[in-house]
């Protein structure tokens, strides 16, 4: 029904039909009141003269006839527009960094549109809200891209929070959404709430470039496995594709990526899918480059080569376990490794040595030559752990395989552990080779350096090692207790990033520290573990091996295995990147120690993997609560591979491997959604629009809220009867003196 | 003349006697070296061929890279030492006494470590038939370990693999072609031999043989010296033999060595 509406000093007033009046009935007078009128006029036609007063009369008659029904009331109110709640997502995801085909960003285009918004509906109360990751937030400049752009989260609290409900949502995005997959997916949130959502494209089309769209593996990374890879790759924009070479590659600690696989991808109609088979030799995070060489007039080069971190899991632990001759350390370490049911062990034992006389011929002995040549050259990368047992260098042609060995440590991130005996360490030759460096212990190579000491000792504990969880599994199963042992070998001080867990009572080192019997440290990708005794077997066999069940044995080598292989109940830390790390976003860092590792001394660095230097020391609160976890923002890093590696003053330390993408998912397919973008307006019954166009957005119309209302009848019933009375009376009389019937 | 003869022949005698004692294991790691420790249990107070464990130590320093102990130990059984080693050797001709509860609690400490015991029945027959001490021995070891039984391990068991390819067991008694034995978890705990393989080894330190080796003669001692050998290379590497890596080497060579077989 039309209000009339007056203001006065802050009041509006209008007029309405009694309070007591159904609206059905308002209608239905007006109903019969317009099919008089329309009788009257019918009447007029025919009729040649007299019409006037008798329309006149007639007119007033009916009029006065409905105000008598409707009996209007003069209405008086405070009132107020409350113009409508609109709540603008705006995407804030990395894609809208992306250049426009109109020129400018998408971001830019997505900041003009909601302009233009908000330009053209003023009475809208509109909230900006930005949508990437999780709940919408305030849009502020300078604000970091985020890594998604999820809008159902963002959505879920905009509907279904507490508070107004909009009655209109407006999505500026380039339609290039992680959540809803679908538009159907809005249904659970929208379904009952009469709630549009409008859309406005920020692009029409992408800039001309070849991508990586998709990398597919099929299964899961096995180290030793094959691995197939699906590769799908796509020319938009109008780039001309024919071939594209995709290589895969390994980003190592040290050294150049190494090449994993290749293939030509055949481009038809912009797509093109090429499979390629990788194997991954080490276990845990590696990082793996996969890469396009794209034609030229791409334009946006940040997206023609990915990274990926594969969690690379094996199916048992390869160990090579290699011992210079067979001892009780050795039995009992094999017996170790054997009872594991998720190592896979090659052992090789020398059993007869060149001055030995088996006193048989050959035919009649159970040995085989031991294939050095074969196992170092050929098989050296299948093995995540050497362990060389009181094993000489030179007798059994292991020299020219040092270097391997140490690369294979260094770079390839393999495990060694050197047990001690007899022809271990500089007894067995090792000072001065390029094994040396690997081992976190120095080995003194000057002639006539004593090599052994002989003496009965028992081992102290280092701080570290009485905290460090490496060895919590043996302290625990001897309670700290560690059983006298017969000799050690004579060692030197410790290597750079490396630890010592036990030391000798009174040997000293050339340094003065007292000497390491137990030392672990880290080396490039790897890590190397020296146990300078050959009397660990004691923690079996021996009054304490006795009252422990000889669990301490298995509780040493767990912990050094499991370090070794970093398993990570033996790690000083956990680090992880919760959100990944893209260039130009906000890259945190976790940091979770575990009990026993205090924060002093602690230090964080960042090195990027292909580089020997430009190591970055990462700032760390030593206060801070290292236990419960900490989040540590890094600095913005460029594009590539790094390892972020934290050290607990002079223990053990943890790493972890990451990359860092240029383009990341956001710009691996460049193409604006703009259909999507349709059909989600489609769907939740809102409209669509491109950015250039966002005026034209029919956003709801305010709602007229009364505060304070006088409601007073503009005559009393009586005298809108006794006026309707009259009116007719004086209608009827003009007609009889006109002559109408 | 004559006495610088009987000087030289003296400084040769000992010369050759110094020799003959077992080489040494260096003397750093010394203590894992092979050490074929005598049990006293069951009233033994010794091995019933007391030079065999120096002899099974030389032999093993000669023929391999193991090292052995230059001295052999013995332990008691209810003493405490006896799980500070990975192997017993208990040798006897005569019955034996049960074994104390203390020195049933003392192997089977020994046994929960995964300690190997070679049982060696020096009494046994020509035929290979127990003696006293075989038959009671078996009677305690079942009292220490009650739920374990006595099983024949053949040429397919690593034992007769671990250092020389043997056919069968022999000793200073060829016996049977077996050994007796209890394996747990894969593991042999216990060797019976019945051929009294500490008398094939047991040598004066003149370096004469103190027993004659019947049927077989010197052959037959050489084959007991290597089944002492393969005990104590199983003692040191375990199944080391077993691996898959050795097994395409020993189906070749053990068809080559059947060919030449008469």
């Amino acid at each position: 029904m039309t209000r009339f509406v007056l203001l006065a000093g802050g009041l509006t007033t209008h007029f309405a039909p009694s309070s007591d009046f159904p609206t059905w009935a308002a209608l239905l007078a007006c109903v019969v009141c317009a099919v008089s009128l329309l009788a009257l006029i019918v009447e007029m036609r025919v009729r040649r003269s007299g019409r006037a007063l008798v329309l006149v009369t007639g007119v007033v008659a009916v009029a006065s006839l409905l105000l008598a029904v409707t009996r209007p009331v003069r209405i008086a109110a405070r009132e107020s527009r409350i113009g409508p709640r609109v709540i603008v997502l705006a995407d804030a995801s990395r894609s809208m960094d992306l250049q426009s085909t109109r020129g400018g960003t998408r971001k830019a285009a997505r900041d003009q549109a909601i302009a233009a918004l908000q330009a053209s509906t003023k009475e809208a109360r509109i909230t900006v809200l930005g949508f990437g990751e999780g709940t919408p937030f305030p849009l502020s400049e300078g604000d970091a891209a985020r890594p998604r752009s999820d809008l159902m989260s963002a959505l879920v609290p905009v509907l279904k929070g507490e508070g107004e409900t909009p009655q209109a949502v407006v999505v500026v995005s380039d339609g290039r959404l992680s959540e809803p997959e679908s538009e159907k997916g809005l249904h659970p949130l929208i379904d009952g709430l009469n709630v549009p959502i409008h859309t406005i494209a920020t692009a029409e089309e992408s800039l001309p470039d070849a991508t990586i769209l998709h990398v597919g593996a099929t299964g899961s990374a096995v180290a030793h496995v094959p691995l197939p890879l699906r590769v799908e790759v796509l020319c938009t924009g109008g780039l001309s594709c024919d071939k594209l070479t995709v290589t895969a590659r390994e980003l190592r600690a040290s050294g150049a990526p190494t090449l994993l696989a290749s293939g030509l991808a055949d481009v038809s109609q912009g797509h093109g899918v090429v499979d390629l088979t990788i194997t991954l030799d080490s276990f845990g995070p590696r990082i793996v480059e996969v890469a396009l060489s794209a034609p030229a007039g791409d334009k946006i080069p940040e997206n023609n080569r990915r990274f990926f971190t594969f969690n690379v899991a094996r199916e048992r632990l390869r160990v090579l376990h290699v011992a210079g001759r067979p001892t009780a350390d050795v039995r009992a370490l094999r017996q170790w490794l054997k009872s594991d049911a998720s190592i896979d062990l090659v052992a090789f034992f020398i059993l007869r040595t060149p001055t030995d006389d088996p006193r048989a011929p050959n035919e009649e002995l159970a040995l085989i030559p031991f294939p050095v040549d074969e196992l170092f050259e050929q098989h050296l990368a299948s093995f995540d752990a050497v362990i060389l047992q009181d094993f000489e260098v030179a007798p059994y042609g292991l020299r020219p395989h040092l270097p391997r060995l140490a690369n294979y440590v260094k770079e390839r991130g393999g495990g060694l552990i050197m047990v001690g005996g007899p022809a271990s360490f500089v007894s067995g030759g090792y000072a001065r080779t390029p094994l040396a460096d690997v081992l976190p212990v120095k080995l003194d190579g000057v002639p006539g350096h004593t090599k052994e000491d002989l003496a009965k000792f028992t081992p102290d504990w280092t701080d570290v090692g009485r905290t460090a969880p490496i060895l919590a599994p043996l302290r625990k199963a001897t309670n700290d207790e560690f059983p006298q042992v017969e000799g050690v070998n004579v060692v030197g001080d410790l290597a750079e990033h490396a630890t010592a867990l036990l030391t000798h009572p009174t040997r000293l080192t050339p340094s003065g520290a007292k000497m390491p019997v137990l030392a672990v440290g880290e080396v490039g990708a790897g890590r190397s573990i020296a146990l300078a005794i050959d009397g660990a077997w004691e923690l079996e066999y021996s009054p304490l091996g006795s009252r422990t069940q000889g669990r301490g044995y298995a509780a040493l080598w767990d912990g050094l295995l499991g370090w070794l292989m970093r398993d990570p109940r033996y790690e000083p830390a956990q680090l992880s990147l919760p959100a990944g790390c893209t260039v130009g976003t906000k890259t945190r860092l976790r940091l979770k120690a575990v009990s026993g590792m205090k924060p002093e001394g602690t230090k964080l660095t960042l090195k990027r993997l292909d580089e020997e230097a430009a190591v970055i020391v990462v700032p760390i609160d030593q206060k801070a609560d290292l236990l419960s976890g900490v989040d540590i923002d890094l600095p913005a890093l460029a594009e590539g591979g790094y390892t972020a590696k934290v050290g607990f003053g002079t223990g053990p330390s943890t790493s972890l491997d990451f990359a860092c993408e240029a383009g990341g998912d956001e710009w691996a397919d460049p193409r604006p959604d703009v259909q999507r973008l349709r059909d989600i307006a489609k769907e939740t019954h809102g409209d669509f629009a491109f950015a250039w166009d966002a005026s034209k957005l029919a956003l709801p119309s305010p709602t007229v809220v009364s505060a304070e209302r006088h409601v007073v009848p503009v005559a009393p019933a009586w005298g809108w009867s006794l006026l309707a009375a009259a009116a007719l009376g004086a209608h009827w009389f003009i007609r009889r003196r006109r002559g109408f019937g | 003349m004559r006495r610088i003869a009987a000087i030289s022949l003296a400084v040769l005698v000992v010369t050759l006697l110094v020799l003959a004692v077992p080489r040494p294991a260096r003397a750093f790691g010394d203590r894992g070296a092979f050490d074929a420790r005598v049990l006293l249990a069951g009233g033994t107070t010794g091995a019933a061929r007391p030079t065999a464990p120096l002899r099974w130590a030389h032999e093993l320093v000669m023929r391999t890279s193991a090292p052995a102990r230059s001295r052999p130990t013995s332990v008691r059984a209810d003493d405490g030492e006896i799980v500070s080693g990975p192997f017993l050797y208990w040798s006897g001709d005569v019955a034996l006494t049960p074994l104390s509860s203390a020195e049933v609690s003392g192997l089977r400490r020994f046994f929960a470590l995964g300690g190997l015991l070679v049982v060696d029945d020096a009494g046994v027959n020509f035929d290979g038939e127990k003696s006293e001490f075989g038959k009671t021995a078996r009677a305690q070891i079942a009292r220490v370990l009650p739920d374990s039984a006595i099983i024949q391990i053949g040429p397919e068991h690593v034992i007769f693999k671990s250092f020389y390819l043997l056919h069968r067991a022999e000793g200073r008694v060829q016996g049977p072609r077996t050994l007796d034995a209890i394996v747990r978890g894969g593991n042999v705990q216990v060797i019976f031999t019945n051929h009294d393989l500490g008398g094939a080894l047991a040598q004066g330190p003149t370096g004469v043989w103190e027993f004659p080796v019947v049927p077989g003669g010197e052959a037959q001692r050489d084959h007991a010296v290597r089944l002492a050998v393969n005990i104590a290379m199983y003692l040191l590497c375990s199944n080391y033999k077993d691996d898959q890596v050795h097994a395409p080497f020993l189906i070749r060579r053990r068809s080559r060595v059947r060919e030449s077989e008469p």
